[in-house]
């Protein structure tokens, strides 16, 4: 037995493996620590030990992987043979990835889909998804960039379909795994090519082919990149790839359409500027304008669509898609002010929507109605923890002074002005405009409107075969959570925050503009 | 220094809000104490300010304090900071002392109005934005503060809202002071484009080192001509000076605070730290030094002849930041603010007392129906002469060292200045003659009704109030005029605020008595050390000036006393004689009139004529109409194509991808 051990030690002291910074792959080990010890808990048989001990474990982890990337976040070291980079970029978006998850934890602590679909799978997922985002904005070639894609976007299909005796959640998540499916083969094709024309999968490699070889001009080398544009702008929900966010995001649960919205939309942004910005760097006046029109074209679908829905998700969605449109329009410009542009409006986007979809999620519980527009109708008066937050988000997302977003929309109209695309920055301004038409129409009715009764959610779903065995017992949570109205209001008082001062964000971002050394 | 210098900031903000809070909840006076004992406690701070400044060197009192960066990236520095140089000093010590004083005065004053504690969460407020004015460190808080003290004064000015004239006279006042600000922010702009700074000190040290356009540049001039109109506005000069004479509809205390000490010598205190661009613009310097010349005699003409009571008060207000203008403009810094300082005391003193007059009249403010106060009002009437005195610029009282101080200074600039000169004596004698026809016609001669009454020791109250501009009842509910009047023989409160002012009034001159001392020259030096305006001083102007400043305010009250004391029918007899002058006069040479006809009457029509052809067909038919409908159209479009159906999706997906596809490859 014990020569054994001794052998076994022996023959993997003699593996040899690349050079692994352990510190700096630290955030993401924490994560995938969690994934393990959340799906462990998530067996145990006691009520308590799933749905508190899990949803607490998730948190800690998150918590676990949030410090250990502020203390690093000044560093800036290749990690795991080159595969995968730690710098400001890395950190400051690691950073907005696990306030998210913490965020999301909070908002599905008591909701419905973790109960139909058992805590500890939810919570897995949730954190499996996040592990690929590391992943992806880490990623420093072709391959782990793919990796972290499809580690981020499996999870993701999943967890939409959680709430299972909902038809359109079950939809939404069947729709999604399609429609991602053929964006990520559009995606690796584009990679493909792109290693065709190159003959590496390193970014910075890449980069050096592209000045050397001049493959600017190189049409295996630009079919590549219009692939690998229309790949990215899936996930990022670029019009007119676009259409599956109204669907996706109405249908799956609240909590889930939250983090989709956030968290994946700062990844997919991550991965846009990294990639763009270091390895096509070169090509950037042939993708630029192209992304430039792509941007036009989502700020105003995305404005456009929203105007008359009444369904307070599906508005969101499309809020979501124009504001996509807007980020776009700080990578177009390929400048340090443009990254810092995009990662700041990122984080103010993250603070917007968080405090809305806290709102939402804490109406939909207490009134049954859901996400319609009549849930948050009159809470002015009845419930202005949640009117407050839903206004100030609403007021953010349209860009009024005193809240971040107005800077956040400020920064990228500098960005695009500075950057030899200023009628990028009117068509910026022209989509906020059309935007008042619909932000201003939530804020109408939550302080004019007739306030609902809250009534107790009808439980008239169907029986599910093979779900989890406390989703029959217990029923949809009800009542307000403290936890929700807490996030709300956190998120809701940090949009004002920052719009005041917003000079701490403007710190914060700075080391992701620091991360590329190539820009002006 | 650098806690107390926020707490002078900090203080009056506190009250401000405080009393705005609590305003139902303070009883009695307490709202008026706490917000004289707060700003009593600001100027405190401003002393202590002004004496740990004074303990450092020379070249170190210039002191920036930056207490946090509201935005500061790549050409923008957006700070919330303050400078504390001499200057910023000299005026935070005068508004704040003077307005303590005047807060003073308020709580006897405004006792019996309904609105106490708003008042002084208004005059509070006030305070503290022209603090911000004169301490901000920057562009950005200077135009906050200069905005903000638009906006109290409009809050004041209308304090009696039930006042048709008042409501109409605080909107003039805000509209005129908008105008001032565009000129400001506008001008802001022109000098930012070329020094890529908002903060003060780097700004003039890059229009010192030329950074800003060589000397006499279009954009440097623009941009001073603009800041210009923002000093204009709000110093009520020609021709932006309507809203003064109006702004008289205010509660007494406000004309004193407002339109004698604080707001109106904004303009001037503008010009001052401007004055490295100024010098390097003198097209604009002379500009603002005409507009001051012209100001003060079309001031003092209609002072002779309006009948107001405060309004007459006004216009020589007006003529005095007339000179205080005209001598910022023409490098005499140190006097302007001089002048500044000490017509903060006699005119803050002169309004208090005619607030005391029109206390004892039940709210009348009409010289025809005042006369001989003087035995049954013993301590206004003293305070009255005292000012009247300073005003006229007799010696030793305050007035006469410092005006005498800004024409000297301009007449050793010999060349055309010889003009302002000249206007500014002649100027002198005017305010000479109405500032005593106002003295001799309310305190001498037979007693009033009212006099008589309040002599037998009863003070006067009328049956209905009414409006004495309009004749309109006033409504009692809103406050004014209150079930009592006051008068500072009765009011303890008053009195102490008047007497002070009173004193300061006799010696505020003493700073700085030619050939004698010069203490305000060295104490401002340090902000003014880098002008290139060196006047050098020569006895024999400096002696004419004197004698002759003398003469002419002497021969002023003289006449005055002659026409309205000695011969009472003598100006009805000269009126007669100058009914067309007279007419221009009492008009205020129509300003108003031409103000009316150049800017409202062609802007109302064409506001009518764009309403009813090109709003109803451009904007709403094709503006409004059209993008509506484009974006309408289009949102359908896109739902239209939202059918929820993968395969549609798929087909757009590929439309989409084959169109992004050919871009490249047809780039390529």
């Amino acid at each position: 037995m014990h020569t054994a051990l001794l052998t076994l030690a022996a023959s993997t002291t003699k593996v040899k493996g690349p050079h692994i910074d352990w510190a700096g792959l630290s955030p993401l080990l924490a994560i995938l620590g969690g994934i393990v010890v959340v799906l462990m808990a998530g067996l145990l048989r006691p009520r308590f030990a799933r749905e508190q001990l899990v949803p607490g474990l998730t948190l800690v982890s998150l918590g676990a992987a949030l410090g250990l990337t502020i203390w690093q976040l000044d560093d800036n070291k290749s990690l795991v043979a080159g595969a995968l980079r730690l710098d400001g970029l890395s950190t400051t978006l690691t950073c907005l990835f696990l306030a998210a998850g913490i965020g999301t934890t909070l908002l599905s602590w008591r909701a419905m889909a973790p109960r139909e679909s058992a805590h500890g799978e939810f919570f897995a997922m949730l954190l499996t998804s996040i592990s690929g985002m590391i992943v992806l904005t880490w990623a420093q070639d072709t391959i782990s960039l793919f990796l972290g894609l499809e580690l981020l976007s499996i999870p993701l299909y999943v967890l939409c379909a959680t709430e299972m005796r909902r038809a359109t959640s079950l939809e939404a998540g069947l729709k999604y795994l399609i429609v991602g499916s053929v964006g990520s083969a559009t995606l690796l094709y584009g990679l493909a090519l792109i290693y065709g024309a190159t003959g590496s999968t390193g970014y910075a490699e890449t980069a050096a082919a592209f000045s050397t070889h001049s493959l600017s001009t190189d049409t295996l080398a630009l079919t590549g990149i219009a692939l690998v544009v229309v790949g990215l702008c899936f996930k990022c929900s670029v019009a007119p790839f676009h259409q599956w966010t109204p669907d996706v995001y109405e249908g799956s649960p609240t909590p889930v359409t939250a983090f989709m919205a956030v968290a994946t939309k700062a990844a997919a942004f991550g991965v846009f500027l990294r990639f763009f910005d270091t390895a096509l760097i070169d090509a950037q006046g042939t993708w630029g304008p192209a992304l430039a029109a792509l941007a036009a074209i989502t700020i105003i679908v995305g404005n456009v669509g929203a105007l008359g829905q009444s369904s307070l998700k599906r508005m969101l969605a499309y809020s979501s898609v124009a504001q996509a449109g807007y980020m776009l329009a700080g990578v177009v410009v390929s400048t340090s002010l443009g990254v810092r542009a995009t990662v700041f409006y990122l984080a103010a986007y993250l603070l917007m929507n968080l405090a809305a979809f806290g709102v939402v999620i804490a109406r939909e519980r207490e009134t049954g109605r859901g996400d319609d527009i009549s849930a948050v109708a009159g809470i002015g008066a009845s419930r202005p923890l949640l009117a407050w937050p839903l206004t100030i988000s609403m007021l953010a997302l349209a860009g009024v002074p005193a809240t971040a977003g107005f800077i956040g929309k400020f920064q990228l109209i500098r960005a695009t002005v500075d950057g030899h695309y200023a009628w990028l920055g009117i068509v910026i301004v022209i989509g906020s405009m059309i935007s008042l038409g619909y932000y201003l129409r939530v804020i109408a009715a939550v302080w004019t409107g007739d306030a609902v009764e809250s009534a107790q959610v009808a439980t008239g779903l169907p029986a599910l075969a093979g779900g989890s065995p406390d989703a029959e017992v217990t029923g949809p949570a009800a009542g307000p959570a403290w936890e929700v109205t807490l996030v709300a209001v956190v998120f809701g008082a940090a949009i004002v925050v920052f719009g005041v001062i917003p000079q701490p964000l403007f710190d914060f971002v700075a080391r992701a503009g620091s991360a590329f050394s190539n820009l002006i | 220094m650098q806690t107390t210098a926020w707490l002078v900031l900090g203080l009056p903000l506190l009250g401000a809000i405080t009393i705005g809070l609590l305003h139902k909840r303070l009883p009695g006076k307490t709202a008026g104490y706490l917000g004289t004992t707060l700003l009593a406690g600001s100027f405190l701070c401003a002393v202590l300010t002004l004496l740990s400044l004074q303990d450092r060197g020379e070249a170190h009192r210039q002191v920036v304090f930056v207490a946090w960066d509201y935005a500061k990236t790549v050409g923008l520095d957006a700070q919330l900071s303050i400078l504390i140089d001499p200057l910023s000093l000299l005026m935070m010590c005068v508004v704040t002392g003077v307005s303590t004083l005047i807060h003073l005065y308020s709580i006897g004053y405004m006792v019996s109005d309904k609105g106490y504690a708003r008042f002084f969460a208004y005059l509070n407020f006030f305070v503290f934005s022209m603090l911000l004015l004169v301490m901000a460190g920057n562009f950005l808080l200077l135009i906050v503060g200069w905005a903000f003290v638009g906006a109290a004064s409009y809050l004041l000015i209308s304090f009696w809202y039930r006042r048709t004239t008042a409501t109409a006279a605080g909107i003039k006042a805000f509209v005129i002071n908008v105008v001032g600000d565009i000129g400001l922010v506008l001008g802001t702009y022109f000098i930012f484009r070329h020094s890529h700074s908002l903060d003060f000190l780097t700004t003039f040290k890059a229009a010192d080192a030329g950074a800003l356009g060589h000397h006499g540049s279009a954009d440097l001039t623009a941009g001073c001509l603009l800041l210009l109109v923002g000093a204009c506005a709000k110093s009520a000069q020609i021709p932006l000076h309507t809203w003064l004479p109006d702004a008289m509809e205010g509660p007494t205390p406000v004309s004193s605070l407002i339109h004698a000490a604080t707001m109106v010598t904004a303009g001037v205190y503008l010009i001052a730290r401007m004055h490295p661009l100024f010098e390097q613009a003198p097209a604009a310097a002379d500009t603002g030094a005409v507009i001051g010349a012209v100001t003060l005699l079309v001031a003092g003409t209609i002072g002779l002849c309006v009948t107001d009571l405060k309004r007459v008060i006004a216009y020589s207000t007006m003529s005095q930041i007339g000179y205080m203008i005209m001598g910022v403009s023409s490098g005499a810094y140190v006097a302007g603010l001089f002048h500044l300082m000490t017509h903060a005391f006699f005119k803050a003193l002169l309004f208090m007392a005619a607030g005391s007059v029109i206390g004892a009249t039940a709210g009348n403010q009409d010289l025809d129906r005042m006369r001989g106060f003087r035995k049954a009002m013993p301590f206004t009437f003293g305070c009255f002469v005292i000012g009247g005195l300073a005003l006229a610029g007799i010696p030793p009282f305050s007035g006469f060292f410092s005006k005498d101080e800004i024409l000297l200074v301009i007449g050793e600039q010999g060349g055309w200045h010889w003009a302002l000169y000249v206007a500014g004596y002649v100027g002198a004698f005017l305010t000479a003659i109405y500032t005593w026809r106002m003295i001799f016609r309310a305190f001498f001669g037979e007693a009033c009704p009212e006099a008589k009454e309040l002599e037998h020791g009863h003070l006067f109250h009328a049956e209905v109030h009414t409006n004495p501009a309009n004749g309109e009842v006033e409504d009692t509910d809103v406050g004014f005029p209150g079930a009592e009047h006051h008068i500072a023989e009765q009011t303890i409160e008053m009195k102490l605020a008047m007497g002070v002012l009173a004193i300061l009034a006799v010696v505020g001159g003493f700073l700085q008595i030619p050939k004698v001392n010069h203490h305000l020259d060295s104490f401002l030096d340090p902000t003014f050390a880098d002008s290139a305006i060196r006047p050098d001083s020569k006895d024999g102007l400096l002696y004419f000036g004197l004698v002759l400043g003398t003469a002419l305010g002497l021969a002023g009250i003289a006449i005055a006393y002659r026409v309205w004391v000695v011969k009472p029918g003598t100006s009805a007899a000269v009126l007669g004689r100058f009914r067309p002058v007279h007419r221009v006069f009492v008009n205020k040479w129509y300003f108003d009139e031409a103000i009316d006809l150049v800017v409202v009457r062609p802007f109302a029509f064409l506001g009518r004529a764009s309403r009813n052809s090109f709003e109803r067909i451009v904007v709403n038919g094709a503006f409004v109409g059209g993008s509506t409908g484009v974006v309408k159209a289009s949102s359908s479009a896109v739902r239209a194509i939202q059918t929820g159906l993968l395969r549609s999706y798929t087909a757009l997906l590929l439309v989409g991808l084959t169109g992004v596809g050919l871009y490249f490859l047809l780039s390529a």
